[in-house]
């Protein structure tokens, strides 16, 4: 049975915020749990409403996103998605990290501490 | 990344403010203790530092995001189009790579110093929760006035914005209540009425609501920042009323008697109401003299004030209200009939309380909330019979007796339920044959409030908004 995963998108990262994203990733997973087919689409205007609505539309399984705000995120969780939210981090990786089943709300996937050595995670992958 | 040069780099924007004698190790703890957000970026806007306020707002710890792009960690509505140091960010079709120049080195070289932005939005936090917010951008300059860091200074508006909502509901346009068919369009048109500038003549009985639905006019328009001046045109010397009206343009020179010799100039109603609105309560009571300056107001958008000759350009929208027929007052010659074509630009009509059928009961429990509230009183309904009787009064005082009634009936009642023994007497004796009520007595006892009294604020329906529900995502799953 195919699996299809949304991840909201903000040029190469994950958007975010849900109700600003104006690009969507679309990946269909085959039977097999691998990439059987991606799409890329471009939303009209950026809505948290509307995209709730794209996302039930195309039976979305599975949403990767930014910071989302509670209503919306209850209301996908409702509807029996699974939705992996407060990613910071590349579009890119973060589907990667779900293949592998790695990835859990609140990753930040950017090197954490690259800036600020003083800092605990300084020099580290800062992979969450 | 080699530790040295990192925490180099991590301190660098702070190498001048050392150089100067401030401690390096003090600043942190100076942002620390700020009573608001602060977030301390580099110079392609990845997050150094956050101070306390700002961890508490975002639920991000200081630690585990230095380094993460802020819009990740702000997550503001104006991260994503409308980022205040866009243009300074190498990566974000900024300056290229290495040090950028910052558009605001430009200002600071010229003396004027770096300019901060601020902008309002909303940020959404770890918890899943938006935060209405203002963002001051401040950059940190070189003295080449090269970008050092920028300092985002994050204010949390919750508590103004929840301020701003409840002055909104009690003063707005949605004080306005009622479910009758007359009363639900004149609330659908009220927005549109209101945006324009058109003069609008109220008409209604007394009590209808005139008075109110004239200022919530005035709120629902682009004027409501401005004044709202109402004005009462009672019995007075046309002299007085025209000073009263236009104003007075200092010493009035020309007067015979020499009294105003050396007066200040004054202002009348409308100089006072300049750029807002003007209410005229009830039309008809103004001279047929001053009506015909009004006339003119109207025409040419000039006014010369009492004792003066240079007319004095005014940008005042005109509101008036009649209790009466205004066709009647025309041909009784009451009303200029060339004022009242110009005033009846756009005619609102406010139904009496007896042509609004559903919306008795409506009001009665309207009003019921509101003066339990006040009084602090657990009174939560009618009984049947005080229902009955109240349904079949004709409220001649219109809302202002209704609203006055309840208030008479929750005052006096001690229990849960208004009985018939909580109404005014002139109600519980007005129509046996409708009510089933025992006829009145020879004398009534017991103190009974005025029908319709006429003081001001009492004739309209404030209080309750008809709240457009937040739209949902609708369900349309298909699976």
């Amino acid at each position: 049975m195919s699996k299809k995963i949304l991840v909201t998108l903000y040029r190469n990262e994950v958007a975010p915020r849900f109700d600003l994203a104006s690009e969507v990733l679309l990946v269909t997973l085959d039977a097999e749990g691998r990439e059987a087919k991606r799409q890329e689409l471009v939303l009209a205007h950026s809505s948290a409403d509307d995209l709730c609505d794209l996302i039930l539309d195309r039976e979305v399984s599975v949403v990767i996103t930014g910071g989302m705000e509670e209503e919306h995120y209850h209301y996908l969780r409702w509807k029996r998605l699974e939705v992996i939210d407060g990613i910071a981090g590349l579009a890119e990786d973060a589907l990667a990290r779900y293949l592998s089943g790695s990835l859990e709300s609140g990753a930040m996937l950017f090197p954490v501490g690259a800036p600020g050595a003083k800092l605990p995670a300084a020099g580290g992958g800062g992979h969450a | 990344m080699d530790n040295t040069v990192a925490a180099h780099a991590y301190l660098e924007p702070f190498a001048g403010l050392a150089a100067a004698g401030l401690d390096r190790a003090d600043l942190p703890r100076i942002l620390r203790e700020l009573p608001f957000g602060v977030a301390v970026l580099d110079r392609e806007r990845r997050t150094l530092f956050l101070n306390s306020v700002l961890e508490r707002l975002t639920g991000f710890v200081s630690a585990e995001v230095a380094g993460v792009p802020c819009r990740h960690v702000l997550r503001g509505s104006f991260c994503l189009h409308h980022c205040p140091a866009k243009d300074c960010q190498p990566g974000l079709g900024g300056q290229g790579a290495g040090r950028p120049a910052c558009p605001a080195g430009d200002a600071a070289k010229s003396g004027e110093g770096p300019p901060s932005e601020s902008r309002e939005g909303t940020i959404i936090n770890r918890h899943r929760r938006k935060v209405p917010v203002r963002l001051t951008s401040v950059p940190v300059l070189d003295k080449d006035g090269g970008l050092l860091c920028t300092l985002d200074v994050i204010e949390d508006l919750s508590a103004l914005k929840e301020l701003e909502g409840r002055l909104t509901r009690t003063a707005g346009p949605g004080a306005i209540v009622g479910r009758s068919a007359p009363m639900e369009h004149l609330l659908r048109i009220l927005p549109a009425v209101a945006a324009s500038d058109a003069t609008v003549l109220l008409t209604g009985e007394s009590g209808t609501g005139k008075d109110l639905l004239a200022e919530a006019l005035h709120r629902a328009s682009p004027r409501a920042r401005e004044s709202f001046v109402r004005v009462n045109a009672t019995p007075m010397p046309e002299a007085l009323l025209d000073v009263e009206l236009f104003g007075q343009a200092g010493p009035a020179s020309g007067q015979a008697d020499g009294q105003a010799d050396g007066a200040a100039p004054r202002p009348g109603k409308f100089q006072l109401a300049q750029n807002g609105t003007i209410y005229l309560s009830e039309i008809a009571d103004m001279p047929l003299a001053q009506q015909g300056r009004l006339m003119r107001l109207l025409d040419e958008k000039a006014v010369v004030p009492a004792g003066g000759e240079r007319p004095m350009r005014l940008n005042v929208r005109v509101v008036a209200a009649t209790g009466r027929d205004p066709e009647a007052l025309v041909k009784a010659g009451l009303l200029r009939e060339d004022l009242f074509h110009r005033l009846n630009a756009v005619r609102l009509h406010l139904p009496p309380v007896r042509e609004r059928g559903e919306d008795v009961q409506f009001l009665l429990t309207h009003f019921l909330g509101i003066f339990a509230t006040k009084f602090r009183k657990q009174v939560l309904g009618f009984s049947d019979e005080a229902l009955s009787l109240l349904s079949a009064y004709d409220y001649p005082g219109n809302v202002r007796e209704l609203r006055n009634m309840v208030e008479y009936a929750v005052m006096v009642c001690a229990g849960e339920t208004i009985e018939p023994a909580h109404l005014p007497p002139h109600v519980r004796f007005a129509a046996p044959a409708a009510a089933g009520a025992p006829s009145a007595p020879s004398g009534l006892q017991g103190v009974v409030p005025p029908p319709a009294s006429d003081k001001a604020g009492t004739s309209g329906t404030p209080g309750a908004v008809k709240k457009s529900a937040a739209r949902k995502p609708t369900d349309r799953q298909k699976a």
